[in-house]
């Protein structure tokens, strides 16, 4: 086998494989999942052609579709968000409970093959669930209003943050010796980066520039949340006047004043300044509204927040999983430190 | 083999190890003796590249552990005193995990986990879950895995803890089996009846410094200076313990189930001395032996001076 095969490859990924699929965990995993989607998605349905029945308007089946897909992308991405740090926090603590990590140690793997191959274990398994729900997602193509690029970018954000979640539970589970701590600390973790950098936007929004002929963008600390362009995706709207100081606001001085974007299942138009003030009474406070699905300005201007949100997370994921390799190691050392040989005492 | 040099391991304020050096040339059994909390665990952590010394170095087959602990790996089967096993495998299937982790080719790792089977006597238990095994199983199944890759050195920490007799007899026959291999053994334990039949060598380790190392015999003679006799005598009791007395070498005389035992200084012409100093007095002796001091008397003596 070339390297690359090697380190992508390894005798734990066979052997977490094999351990996981044998036990009626998985399974039921499985099914709880698809029936928990599933539910949701049939419940948004019967409420669409519930509401659908008393003003049949045939120009809305698009909105229903979008307004199906959008809550099944976040649904999906909070069950994803409560499932991944399960699955990873315990992988090394656990293995250092059971006292099976020193017998790893004295392998010949070295301590990033064995942190690789149970991340790639877990995250399979993960990948297998997200699978299993693209027939629910096939649901939508129903009603139209969706694009394929558009259920493509959704599970890429999906992946990617469970992806980040996994990593950052990894290294939680290198970090504490005992599983219960990296489970607490890993939710912790996919908390903050769901939630927590979205409240970072309300709590320390971008100031207006009066003179700028772009429309304001949100902190970029909160394009970490996968929510923002899974809303971005799923409504195929601006997000406006979410984490955006509203200058000449009394009532509410930190402006912001939450998600403009709620989404009612009748779909897009939902994205509209709920705060007295915004863009509505015009003056200084937001000159200029955002227009389609790029960020308007900022760090990352003129991307997709979707691909915003992809970068940084992957660079989370890099450092968490370079925290995760150093920490694992049996004897811990930095990587530029070299080994040197202990002095012998006379 | 391995060599041991000036190794010290400071935990806080808590010196685990203080300057401990011996070596183990290749085809040894080394019995690493010492009660609980000695360094014994620490030291084999240190030669199995799970530890860093604070100083001191230390080599197996030639190679660094602290700069060189993937060839120590290579070279080396490690068996810790606690380990655990993963549950939904077989005991096939486990030994096929750690051969692939030692990067064993899949081709030969069948015959490997085979052979292996076979040595350690769980042939019939192939495919039986690995958590399902009794402790004395688990515990043979580790040396088993400690094999995959056919080390040169062996490194078993308390081996035979927690098993019962039969199981303890068993896993001495194994280890004679390997030692036939050729292969170099370091075995930790605080029991020390299971040590004195199969080492060829001794190190007594007492809180965290090496009290005597080297062949076993040599270790006990080191420790237990004097020798010691029992005879047996047909009735005039009080007349040979009158002749005995006076005698030079003779340090200590005691009474033990009707014969007496007589701790002496010198060699075995001194017994024969002894001996013919007693018939010429006209007593019929009716058994004369040489006591070996044991390897238990021996770690008593290396541990009751401690500080």
């Amino acid at each position: 086998m070339n390297p690359i095969a090697v380190a992508l490859w390894n005798p734990i990924v066979a052997k977490e494989y094999r351990s996981r699929m044998r036990t009626w965990r998985s399974p039921v995993a499985m099914t709880v999942y698809i029936l928990l989607l599933g539910g949701l998605g049939w419940a948004i349905f019967s409420s669409m052609t519930f509401s659908a029945r008393n003003s049949f308007n045939t120009g809305q089946a698009a909105n229903y579709g979008q307004g199906l897909f959008l809550y099944l992308v976040l649904f999906q991405m909070v069950l994803l968000a409560f499932i991944t740090p399960a699955l990873t926090a315990g992988a090394i603590s656990s293995e250092r409970e059971r006292q099976t990590i020193d017998l790893l140690f004295v392998t010949k793997l070295p301590s990033f093959s064995i942190l690789w191959g149970k991340l790639l274990a877990s995250m399979s398994f993960v990948l297998l669930l997200l699978l299993l729900s693209v027939p629910i997602f096939s649901l939508v193509f129903l009603f139209g209003g969706i694009e394929l690029d558009q259920l493509a970018a959704a599970f890429l954000v999906t992946a990617v943050s469970a992806l980040t979640l996994g990593i950052i539970g990894i290294a939680c589970s290198t970090a504490f010796r005992r599983t219960l701590p990296a489970t607490v600390s890993a939710y912790g973790a996919a908390f903050i980066l769901l939630a927590g950098s979205l409240l970072f936007g309300l709590l320390f929004p971008t100031d207006i520039d009066p003179n700028a002929t772009t429309a304001p963008a949100p902190p970029a600390v909160t394009y970490l949340s996968p929510i923002l362009p899974l809303l971005t995706i799923g409504t195929n709207g601006p997000i406006n006047n979410f984490g955006v100081r509203n200058g000449n606001n009394n009532i509410y001085p930190t402006g912001g004043t939450g998600m403009a974007c709620s989404t009612t299942p009748a779909g897009v138009q939902s994205c509209y300044p709920i705060g007295p003030g915004k863009g509505i009474v015009g003056g200084p406070s937001n000159p200029v509204q955002a227009r389609g699905t790029t960020i308007p300005s900022g760090l990352f201007s003129g991307w997709q927040y979707w691909q915003a949100t992809v970068t940084m997370q992957l660079a989370l994921s890099l450092i968490a999983l370079i925290v995760g390799a150093i920490l694992l190691s049996p004897i811990r050392r930095l990587p530029w430190r070299r080994r040197t040989a202990a002095p012998v005492t006379t | 083999m391995i060599a041991v040099e000036q190794l010290t391991k400071i935990y806080g304020r808590r010196t685990a190890l203080d300057a401990v050096s011996f070596e183990v040339p290749r085809g040894e059994i080394f019995g690493f003796v010492g009660p609980n909390g000695a360094g014994k665990t620490t030291t084999l952590r240190i030669l199995a590249a799970l530890m860093e010394p604070t100083t001191g170095r230390a080599f197996v087959d030639g190679a660094d552990v602290t700069m060189q602990p993937d060839r120590v790996h290579e070279r080396l089967g490690y068996m810790p005193d606690f380990f655990g096993v993963y549950d939904q495998l077989t005991s096939a299937e486990y030994l096929d995990f750690y051969a692939a982790c030692y990067r064993q080719p899949r081709a030969r790792r069948k015959k490997i986990t085979d052979d292996l089977l076979e040595l350690v006597g769980l042939s019939d238990r192939r495919d039986q879950a690995v958590d399902t095994l009794s402790r004395g199983l688990k515990q043979r199944l580790c040396l088993a895995r400690a094999l995959v890759h056919d080390p040169a050195v062996l490194l078993l920490d308390e081996p035979a803890s927690g098993l019962d007799p039969r199981a303890r007899v068993e896993m001495r026959e194994i280890l004679k089996e390997l030692q036939k291999m050729g292969k170099t053994i370091v075995i930790s334990s605080h029991i020390l009846p299971e040590l004195t039949e199969l080492c060829t060598m001794v190190g007594i380790i007492d809180q965290g410094r090496m009290r005597a190392t080297g062949p076993v015999l040599d270790v006990i003679r080191q420790l237990t200076s004097g020798r010691r006799l029992r005879i047996t005598i047909l009735g005039q009791r009080e007349e040979a313990v009158a002749v005995l007395k006076p005698l030079p070498m003779i340090h200590a005389l005691s009474a033990l189930n009707g014969a007496i035992e007589a701790e002496y200084e010198g060699d075995d012409a001194t017994a024969a001395a002894i001996l013919q100093a007693l018939t010429a007095a006209g007593i019929k002796v009716s058994g004369f032996s040489q006591l070996e001091g044991g390897l238990e008397d021996a770690f008593m003596r290396a541990t009751e001076d401690a500080p």
